[in-house]
C-alpha cells in the first residue's frame, strides 16, 4: 500500500523501483489537472504495473472523475502482458480487501476474439490494440460508446504518428480497382434480387436517408459517440444527396468513380496533386460533385447494412475506395495524392499505385485528445519529448522522462567512430560504396563475435544496405570467419522465414553455440521482439536508420510540417532515425537484471544532435571518453565491461538503492533522491 | 568519497585506478599503503570460510581445461593458455595437500574433442609432469563442452556413492561445438549427481549458467589473474556434500611401508599393481606398500587397490584431511591499541607493529596477521 500524494495505490509487489513512484506521482499530477500527458520510462522497469495500479486506484477512491481506463498497446503479446499484470493486481486486491472483486476488464486481442458485447460499455478497464481507437474504420465499430470520463494510455508509443498516419491513408493498386468492380457487380446483383422479393426494405432506406443522418447527429450532439473523422460534423447538419439516394444511382456512382481511378492509374510517369486539384480533375473529367462523394462512405455503410450482407469482409476493396472518397472530398489540407506508374526499384514493371497520403497525424488522433479528459501517451523511448505534442497537436500538462535507477551499470553504450586504421566509419550516403567502411564494419562484427557471449544482434539501416554489406563480406572472407565464432542469421522480408531464424538463434544462443541475428532497423525484429539476458549481450546498430529519403510520400510530409508546425526537414529525420536506433538499442536491456552493450558504429553519433535525442536513461551513460572509439578500444572496453557484469549480482545489492521495499521508500531522504528522477520538460 | 558503501562493489568504478589509491607516508614511502591493500586481501580468504557442514572429503575431480584457439588471447599474461596451466599447476598440488584422499583427473578439450591428459589419480607429480607437458600445446578450434563432459562422466560413475564426483571446467572460448543437444547430458549429470563448477576466463555464458545451477556447482568469470587465483584456489575446500548422498562405514586399509635393501636377500623385486594397466613407468621396484587385505603391492599412497578394491590410505592423509570437518574459527580482529598486555604475538613472539591484532575466540591469545594466516591455512589449529 503507497501514499502516493494522499492517494492510497495497493501495488501488488514487495519491492518498488525508485522510478516506478516517480512515475506513479507523475501520472497522479497529470490525471488530477484533467490533461494530457507524455512520459519516458525505461523499459523493464515496470511501467505496465505502475500505470494500471495507479489507475485502477484512481477510479476507485474518484468514481466520479474517472470511470474508465482504456489500454491501447501495440502487438498482441504486449496486450497479452498487460493482461497478465492486470490479472496479478486485481488477486492482491481481492486478497487485500477481502471483498470479491466487482471490476471488469476487457481485452480485445484479435479479430478472431473480436466482441462488441454491450457489457463493453461498462467494463472498468479496456485493453486493446491501437487500432481500435485510432482507426476511423474500426474505431466506429467498437469505440464510439466510451464515456467521456476515461483516461486513454498509450503504452509504446514512441510510433504513434505513424499509426495515425497509416489509419488515415488509402492506397489503391490495379488489383484494389479489380476487386472493387467485383464488389459493385456482387452489389448490383444483390439490390435486383431485392428487388424482386422485398422492394419495400429498398423504399425504407431511401425514406431514411431523406430524413437524413439526424441520429447520428442528436448522439453526437448529446456526447454518446467519439466523433469519426472520416464522418466530419458537417455532413451530419445534411440529408444524403439525391444523386446517390436510391441504391441504383449510388451503384451508377460508384461505376463511374471506378472508371474515373482507373483511368488515373493509366499514367506513365509521376503525378502528385492536391485534394483541391484532384476534386476538379473528377469534376471536369466525369462530372462527380463534391457533395456525394463525402457522403459515399456513409451511403455504403447504409446499402450493406439494407441488404443485410453478413460478410462484410468481402467487400473491403469497396470500403477502401468509398472511405478514399469521403476523406479526398472532406479534407483540402494534411493529404496528398501521388500517383506512381512503378516502383522506383524496378522501372521497367508497371504497377501503377495511387497513394492517397496523409501528412498529419493530428487529424487521426484528434478525436480522441477532443474526447477524453485524461491521455498518456508513454513509451521506453520519447525523446525527445517536446516533438510529439507538436506533430500530434496537442498540449500535455506533464511530460516528464525517468531515468533508470542502477545498482550496476549494467548497459554500456559504446559510439565507434573510426576503424583500427582511423577510417571514418559512417553510413552515409557518400561512403556507402566505400571498400574501406565495409570491412571496418566488418572487422567490428568479427572482434565483436569473438568476445561477447551468446547471442549478438545487427541492425543495418535498410534491407539493401545489409545485402550489399553481408555480400562484400562474403567476398572478403570476413564470414567465414564470423562463422567460426558465431552462427549467423539473418532477417528477411517474409514473415515466416525470420520467426524460423528467430527460434533457430534462440536455440543457438540457449545451448552455448552462441549467434548472431543480422537485421534491419524499422524491421519486425527492431519493433516487436525483446533479447532478455543472453539473447542478447550485444547490439550493434551499423549506421544512423534515416529513412529512405528519396520517397515522395516521405518529401511532401516533410513538406507539410515545415510549412504547418515549423519543423525542419533536418530535425525531424534526425529525430526519426534516432527513435529508431533508440528501440533497437533499447532491445537488449529489458530489466534491472539484464545487461548488455548497445553499439553505435557510426561517428555521426557522437554529435550532439544525435547524441542529444536519445533517451535520457541512454544518453547518461555515453561518457566523453566513449565518444569516438576504434574498433580495438571498443573491444577493450566491452571486454572489461562483461567480465564486471558476469560477477555475481544479487538481489541484496539492489535492495536499497535500485529496489526498495516500503520503509526505504518513506525515508525522507530517499524522498529526495525520486524526486531527482523525473526531468521536466 | 565513501557515502555509499555500495561504491566499493568492483563493478561499481570505471577502470581502477590502483595507483591513485597509494599514498606516500611522512618520509615519502609508499610502503604503508601496499601493505594495507595486500592485508586486506589475505584477510578476506580466512574469514570467507563457512561453518560445520558436511564435506565430501573423499574427491573425485575431473579437471576440465580449454585448449581452444581462444586459449592465445594474451589478456592474461604472457597467454591465458601458459597463465592456466600455471595457476592449475598450484592448484593441483594445493588439492593433494588439502585433500590427501582424493583424486584428480585432467581433461583438456580443443578442435571439438576433448582428451584425457591425465586419468584420475591420487599422485599429484603425474598431473604436474603432464601439466608442464601442455604448455607446448598448439591451440586450435573450438572447445567441446560436450565431449568434455561425457569423457568425464565415463570414468566418474563408476567412483563409489559416498565419495564426491566432481567437474572443474576452465572455459576461456565463448562458444562450444557440440555433437549432441547439452541439455540431456546435463540431466545426466544431474541424475549422477556430478556437480559441475566452471571458472570463466572471458565472460558468462549461458549455457555454463544452466549447467552449474542445474549440477550444484559454482560459476565465475575471472577480473584478472589474481582473481582468477583466488576462484581456483575457492575449489580446493571440499564442497558440503549433498544430504542425499551415502554414507556408510568405509573399510580403510593402512598399508605399512616396506622398505627393502638391496643387501637383502629375501627381497624379491616386484611390479606396482597401480601401473598394470598404464603402458608407461612399469618398472620393478623393491620396496612398497603393501595391502593388508591382499598383498597386493603399490608404490604410492592414496590408492584404491586393483585386486580387493580396499582403500589404501596413510595415517597422516586421514588425519590432514579431518580439519576441514571441524575448521578453527576465525580470529576476531581488533586495533592493536585496545590491546593492555605486552604487544608480543604469541606464535611468532614478534612485536605487534600491524594496526590489527587476531585473537583466537576460545583461548583469547593475540597473533600478528602472518601468523593468522599461516595457524589458518597451514596449521588448522590454535597453537595454545
Amino acid at each position: 500500500m503507497l501514499n502516493i500524494e494522499g492517494l492510497l495505490v495497493h501495488f501488488p509487489y514487495d519491492y518498488i523501483y525508485p522510478e516506478q513512484y516517480s512515475y506513479m506521482l507523475e501520472l497522479k499530477r497529470t490525471l488530477d489537472a484533467k490533461g494530457h500527458g507524455v512520459l519516458e520510462m525505461p523499459s523493464g522497469t515496470g511501467k505496465t504495473i505502475s500505470l494500471l495500479s495507479l489507475i485502477v486506484a484512481y477510479q476507485k477512491v474518484f468514481p466520479l472523475e474517472v470511470s474508465k481506463l482504456i489500454y491501447c498497446s501495440r502487438t498482441v503479446p504486449e496486450i497479452e502482458k498487460v493482461v497478465e499484470e492486470l490479472r496479478k493486481l486485481m488477486e492482491y486486491y481481492s486478497k487485500q480487501t477481502g471483498e470479491s472483486n466487482n471490476f471488469l476488464a476487457l481485452a480485445l486481442s484479435s479479430r478472431k476474439n473480436l466482441c462488441i458485447h454491450p457489457e463493453l460499455m461498462h467494463a472498468n478497464i479496456v485493453v486493446y490494440s491501437y487500432h481500435y481507437l485510432l482507426d476511423p474504420k474500426i474505431a466506429d465499430l467498437v469505440s464510439k460508446e466510451l464515456t467521456k470520463k476515461s483516461v486513454v494510455v498509450f503504452d509504446e508509443a514512441h510510433n504513434i504518428d505513424n499509426v495515425c498516419i497509416d489509419s488515415m491513408s488509402v492506397n489503391i493498386s490495379r488489383r484494389t480497382l479489380d476487386r472493387c468492380q467485383t464488389n459493385v457487380e456482387t452489389l448490383q446483383n444483390t439490390i435486383q434480387k431485392i428487388k424482386e422479393t422485398d422492394a419495400t426494405k429498398l423504399k425504407m432506406e431511401y425514406r431514411r436517408l431523406v430524413e437524413g443522418l439526424k441520429e447520428a447527429n442528436v448522439a453526437r450532439e448529446t456526447d454518446v459517440y467519439l466523433s469519426n473523422p472520416v464522418l466530419p460534423d458537417e455532413i451530419l447538419q445534411e440529408a444524403v444527396p439525391g444523386t446517390i439516394r436510391t441504391a441504383e444511382h449510388f451503384v451508377g456512382f460508384l461505376k463511374r468513380f471506378l472508371e474515373y481511378l482507373k483511368s488515373r492509374l493509366r499514367v506513365h510517369h509521376v503525378v502528385q496533386e492536391s485534394t483541391p486539384q484532384f476534386l476538379k480533375d473528377i469534376f471536369d473529367k466525369v462530372c462527380i460533385d463534391r457533395k456525394p462523394l463525402r457522403f459515399c462512405a456513409e451511403r455504403l455503410r447504409s446499402l450493406l447494412r439494407t441488404l443485410e450482407i453478413a460478410d462484410i469482409a468481402d467487400f473491403s476493396a469497396v470500403t477502401l475506395i468509398s472511405n478514399f472518397a469521403t476523406l479526398v472530398s472532406t479534407y483540402s489540407q494534411g493529404f496528398t495524392i501521388i500517383i506512381e506508374p512503378f516502383e522506383d526499384r524496378t522501372p521497367t514493371i508497371a504497377n501503377p499505385v495511387l497513394h492517397f497520403s496523409c501528412m498529419d497525424p493530428s487529424i487521426a488522433i484528434k478525436p480522441v485528445f477532443q474526447r477524453f479528459q485524461s491521455v498518456i501517451i508513454t513509451s521506453g523511448t520519447l525523446s525527445p519529448l517536446d516533438i510529439y505534442p507538436r506533430i500530434l497537436d496537442f498540449r500535455p500538462v506533464t511530460m516528464a522522462s525517468f531515468t533508470m535507477t542502477l545498482a550496476r551499470t549494467c548497459l554500456c553504450p559504446l559510439i565507434v567512430g573510426r576503424g583500427n586504421d582511423q577510417v571514418a566509419l559512417s553510413s552515409k550516403f557518400e561512403t556507402r560504396e566505400d571498400f574501406a567502411v565495409i570491412r571496418n564494419y566488418g572487422s567490428l562484427l568479427q572482434e565483436m563475435s569473438a568476445i561477447v557471449p551468446d547471442g549478438i544482434v545487427a541492425f543495418f539501416t535498410s534491407y539493401m544496405y545489409m545485402e550489399n554489406i553481408v555480400a562484400a563480406w562474403y567476398e572478403q572472407g570476413i564470414l567465414e570467419n564470423i562463422q567460426r565464432n558465431k552462427l549467423i542469421f539473418i532477417e528477411t522480408p517474409d514473415a515466416a522465414e525470420t520467426s524460423m531464424a528467430l527460434e533457430k538463434y534462440q536455440e543457438a544462443c540457449e545451448n552455448g553455440r552462441g549467434a548472431i541475428l543480422l537485421s534491419v532497423a524499422r524491421g519486425k525484429v527492431s519493433e516487436g521482439i525483446d533479447f532478455v539476458h543472453h539473447f542478447g549481450r550485444a547490439v550493434i546498430m551499423f549506421g544512423v536508420p534515416y529513412v529512405y529519403t528519396q520517397s515522395r510520400i516521405l518529401k511532401a510530409r516533410l513538406e507539410y510540417l515545415r510549412d504547418q508546425f515549423q519543423i525542419r526537414e533536418n530535425d525531424f529525420l534526425t529525430f526519426d532515425a534516432m527513435r529508431h536506433a533508440a528501440q533497437c538499442v533499447g532491445r537488449v536491456i529489458r530489466g534491472k537484471t539484464d545487461y548488455g552493450l548497445m553499439i553505435f558504429a557510426d561517428k555521426r553519433y557522437a554529435r550532439a544532435d544525435k547524441r542529444g535525442k536519445l533517451p535520457r536513461w541512454i544518453q547518461e551513460h555515453i561518457s566523453d571518453g566513449s565518444l569516438n572509439l576504434t574498433v580495438d578500444e571498443a573491444v577493450q572496453l566491452s571486454k572489461h565491461f562483461l567480465r564486471q557484469m558476469a560477477q555475481p549480482f544479487r538481489q541484496e545489492d539492489q535492495l536499497g538503492l535500485s529496489l526498495l521495499t516500503l520503509e526505504q521508500l518513506e525515508s525522507e531522504e530517499m524522498l529526495k533522491k525520486i524526486s531527482q528522477i523525473a526531468h521536466q520538460t | 568519497m565513501d557515502e555509499e558503501p555500495e561504491r566499493t562493489k568492483r563493478w561499481e568504478g570505471g577502470y581502477e585506478r590502483t595507483w591513485e589509491v597509494l599514498k606516500e607516508d611522512e618520509s615519502g614511502s609508499l610502503k604503508a599503503t601496499v601493505e594495507e591493500i595486500l592485508f586486506q586481501s589475505k584477510r578476506k580468504r580466512v574469514t570467507e570460510s563457512h561453518g560445520q557442514v558436511r564435506l565430501g572429503m573423499m574427491r573425485h575431480l575431473h579437471l576440465v581445461v580449454d585448449c581452444s584457439r581462444s586459449m592465445e588471447d594474451q589478456d592474461l599474461k604472457p597467454n591465458r593458455l601458459t597463465a592456466s596451466l600455471k595457476l592449475i599447476e598450484t592448484f593441483v598440488e594445493e588439492y593433494f595437500d588439502q585433500n590427501p584422499i582424493s583424486q584428480l583427473g585432467i581433461i583438456t578439450t580443443k578442435n571439438k574433442r576433448a582428451e584425457k591428459l591425465t586419468d584420475l589419480a591420487g599422485n599429484p607429480k603425474k598431473h604436474i609432469v603432464a601439466l608442464k607437458k601442455a604448455v607446448d600445446t598448439v591451440c586450435l578450434g573450438e572447445p567441446s563442452l560436450y565431449n568434455s563432459l561425457h569423457l568425464a562422466i565415463q570414468t566418474l560413475k563408476h567412483m563409489p556413492g559416498h565419495t564426491s564426483r566432481e567437474i572443474l571446467v576452465i572455459l576461456s572460448s565463448l562458444t562450444t561445438c557440440d555433437p549432441a543437444n547439452i541439455c540431456e547430458l546435463i540431466k545426466t549429470l544431474k541424475s549422477l549427481k556430478v556437480r559441475v563448477s566452471v571458472i570463466g576466463l572471458s565472460a558468462e555464458v549461458r549455457v555454463c549458467t544452466v549447467l552449474t545451477r542445474e549440477t550444484g556447482g559454482s560459476y565465475h568469470v575471472i577480473l584478472d589473474e589474481s582473481h582468477f587465483k583466488e576462484l581456483l584456489m575457492l575449489h580446493v575446500k571440499p564442497p558440503p556434500a549433498s544430504s542425499s548422498s551415502e554414507c556408510s562405514l568405509i573399510r580403510m586399509g593402512f598399508p605399512q611401508h616396506i622398505i627393502a635393501s638391496l643387501t637383502d636377500q629375501e627381497a624379491k623385486p616386484s611390479f606396482s599393481m597401480s601401473h598394470l594397466d598404464s603402458s608407461s613407468g612399469a618398472d620393478l621396484s623393491l620396496g612398497g606398500y603393501f595391502c593388508p587385505q591382499c598383498h597386493a603391492k603399490y608404490t604410492e599412497l592414496p590408492v584404491e587397490c586393483k585386486v580387493c578394491g580396499l582403500t589404501l590410505v596413510s595415517a597422516p592423509h586421514l588425519a590432514r584431511s579431518f580439519h576441514h570437518l571441524f575448521p578453527l574459527q576465525a580470529f576476531t580482529e581488533s586495533p592493536t591499541e585496545q590491546l593492555q598486555k605486552d604487544r608480543f604475538c604469541q606464535a611468532c613472539q614478534g612485536e605487534l607493529k600491524d594496526k590489527s591484532i587476531f585473537s583466537c575466540p576460545s583461548c583469547c591469545s593475540v597473533f600478528c596477521v602472518e601468523c593468522d594466516l599461516f595457524i589458518h591455512d597451514s596449521l588448522h589449529c590454535c597453537p595454545c
